[in-house]
């Protein structure tokens, strides 16, 4: 309730169309909702009609990108908009390509149940009830994350929650559940695979779990395409639950193997399958990351599997003295991940002032520190999960290595960067560990004490994020 | 104990530099003609004159801003002249020549509350061309009229309000916007039911860890 609520009022706090891309996942979403059918991803306007006036007298393409703008201020332009939008221009749009017309139906076609469900048909009253959605997922993600820590640690309840609430008043993921953003799905069915993977791991793999986790990747796979990175680590997951289960019977084992992959595959198959017959988007995955990140790249420019390492290096490590070319002018672990995990908001156009980020890096440099000690006394527990961690580390390394794998042809083709902090958000269970194991490096003592002081500063962390977005666009 | 010693503290910290972030006192925004700051989208000769289409002129505005290039040389004087759909002035506002290339600030006279600008005018003093920032485009309507010719793009001016204001000073005004350009559902009462929503969310988020964390 609590994750929901704040969530909520992040909806309410950021101006409509603020939260990143979501212009481009609203009008999906848009598309979806009116025609009942996916965007062609074509050449045709991006934008219904309705969506192009609402963005066109909110000012958002004056006030996106520019801190120094605003949207509406004053009663004159409110009574501009709703004049214009009172003119009832057409919800229905062509579905042109962007950035996210390529991604899987899931999320879109969930957030058309509030759209239909809106007393009214004003696209604001529409856009700030498929906000509420969101938020509710966003919840599911926290909720997700405290069921993960319940089985990982169950004999230390102050953890569960220490860890929920610090990833529900983490402000660059409000900022996302904030919004119309298909990110929010994808974080919803990361948490839960963890959470899955983890219990069946504890408890055994049975018929009901092998659905679930297949379900679920099914779920991630449909929300968006990032997920795919997560699928080879949960792959060997269920191997290795399977060969866990084997002595207990092969025959159940073995069958709910197939019934994990069956609920994974069958659902993702159909869409493949539709994507081609029906819909008609240029092959079976719309395009796929390609067609976000590199389709901008000359046929004969070849990004070589040597130089993608040494991007994906570069993009989490400090550079060796043999790698070039050099991608980044500054270190990406503390200017990407660490200071965008702090936040960098909407657009990316405001953030704290520059303080925060330096002292964001002694924290981190303290709770690195805890987090070691606090493994040190976790060790005996930890032991016997040292295998299902092996394929956590796994999906983790699969989405280090796809944002890497993007990142570098989306930089050569656009000249732009393509990194984001939320980009590692999938893996919010394991940072709410990390917090935990800092809380238990101080001592079995002090642990609910240290646990309570990061909850609070997540907490101050998200209010001081709000009062800087108010300032941002109201202010 | 020491989760509610812990959690004590912490309100205490957090409220104080609540407080101080909203006693802050800055110049704050009276909001823009809606054109952004891409790139420098008009250049305009000594005693040279641009005109441009304006949204309006924001009636909280005391001065205004442009960002202005010479080319390392002095600013020149700029004198800023706002008409309303009768061409009468409206508004307007002198800078002194002399200061630093960058942003510069035009202090504003509104000469009539009732009518709202439809154009603005930018006069520069001196001898030497300037260049304005702003946004490039084709030219249409909306676009600039450098000495009566016609050119693609529009400059930017941002709105100051008097002074320098404490957040305190700018609830009234910050309460009133953040109901605007949302949905009609919303209204003044939007930002005051969010912080309500927000101390709400804090009691309970402290209880629950003062009850959890025993």
């Amino acid at each position: 309730v609590i994750a929901f609520v704040n969530a909520a009022i992040w909806g309410v706090v950021v101006p409509p169309f603020q939260v990143p891309d979501e212009i481009a996942h609203f009008a999906y979403a848009q598309y979806l909702a009116e025609t009942g059918k996916l965007p062609p991803h074509g050449r045709g306007a991006e934008y219904s009609p309705q969506e192009k006036t609402a963005l066109e007298h909110l000012f958002f393409f004056s006030e996106q990108g520019h801190r120094n703008m605003r949207g509406i201020l004053t009663g004159a332009e409110d009574r501009g908009l709703r004049v214009a939008l009172a003119k009832e221009p057409s919800p229905v749009g062509q579905g042109g390509s962007t950035s996210a017309t390529n991604q899987p139906p899931l999320y879109y076609a969930l957030e058309a149940v509030p759209y239909w469900l809106s007393p009214s048909h004003d696209i604001l009253t529409r856009l700030a009830l498929m906000r509420l959605l969101s938020a509710l997922m966003a919840a599911g993600t926290v909720l997700a994350v405290f069921l993960f820590l319940r089985e990982l640690l169950p004999a230390s309840p102050w953890s569960w929650t220490v860890g929920a609430l610090a990833v529900a008043f983490q402000p660059t993921f409000d900022d996302i559940a904030a919004g119309v953003q298909g990110d929010n799905l994808l974080f919803l069915a990361a948490a839960l695979s963890f959470f899955l993977l983890l219990r069946s791991y504890r408890r055994g793999l049975t018929m009901r779990r092998a659905i679930g986790i297949g379900a679920i990747t099914a779920t991630g796979l449909l929300a968006k395409l990032t997920f795919v990175a997560l699928v080879p680590g949960i792959a060997i997951a269920l191997l290795l639950l399977t060969w866990r289960a084997l002595p207990q019977g092969r025959r159940a084992a073995l069958t709910a193997l197939a019934a994990a992959a069956a609920a994974a595959a069958v659902p993702v198959g159909l869409y493949a399958l539709l994507n081609v017959v029906l819909w008609h988007r240029g092959g079976p995955i719309a395009g796929g990351i390609a067609d976000v990140t590199h389709s901008r790249l000359s046929a004969h420019h070849v990004v070589t599997f040597a130089q993608t390492l040494n991007y994906i290096w570069q993009l989490y490590l400090p550079r060796l003295w043999f790698m070039h070319p050099t991608y980044f002018s500054g270190y990406p672990l503390w200017r990407t991940w660490l200071n965008g995990s702090i936040g960098h908001f909407g657009y990316l156009d405001y953030s704290f002032p520059g303080w925060v980020y330096t002292y964001g890096r002694y924290l981190l440099y303290g709770l690195v520190a805890l987090t070691v000690t606090g493994l040190v006394h976790v060790r005996r527990g930890l032991r016997p999960m040292l295998p299902i961690f092996a394929c956590f580390g796994m999906m983790a390394a699969g989405l280090l290595g796809a944002i890497g794998y993007a990142g570098i042809r989306y930089r050569l083709s656009t000249g732009h960067p393509f990194e984001q902090a939320r980009y590692l958000f999938p893996l919010l269970a394991l940072y709410a560990l990390f917090l935990i194991l800092a809380a238990r490096g101080a001592g079995r003592k002090w642990a609910p004490a240290i646990g309570a002081a990061l909850v609070l500063l997540a907490m101050a962390h998200g209010l001081f994020a709000e009062t800087l977005t108010i300032s941002r666009y109201y202010g | 104990v020491r989760v509610r010693v812990v959690l004590g503290i912490g309100l205490l910290l957090v409220a104080g530099a609540l407080v101080a972030e909203m006693s802050r006192a800055a110049p704050r925004t009276a909001g823009s003609d809606h054109t952004s700051m891409v790139a420098f989208s008009a250049s305009v000769p000594g005693g040279g004159r641009l005109c441009q289409i304006a949204p309006r002129l924001s009636p909280e505005a005391s001065s205004a801003q442009v960002a202005i290039g010479t080319f390392g040389r002095q600013v020149p004087a700029l004198t800023l002249r706002f008409f309303g759909a009768a061409d009468s002035e409206v508004g307007a506002g002198h800078r002194p020549a002399g200061g630093r290339e960058g942003l510069v600030t035009i202090p504003l006279a509104r000469r009539s509350a009732a009518e709202d600008a439809t154009s603005v005018c930018l006069l520069v003093g001196g001898k030497t061309a300037v260049r304005l920032a702003g946004e490039r485009g084709s030219i249409g309507g909306s676009s600039e009229v450098v000495n009566g010719q016609r050119q693609g793009g529009r400059i930017s001016i941002l709105y100051l309000r008097p002074g320098k204001q404490s957040w305190w000073d700018l609830l009234g005004v910050v309460d009133h916007r953040f109901g605007l350009g949302k949905t009609s559902l919303f209204g003044d009462w939007t930002l005051l039911a969010a912080a309500l929503g927000m101390l709400s969310l804090w009691l309970a988020a402290i209880r629950l860890l003062a009850h959890e964390l025993k």
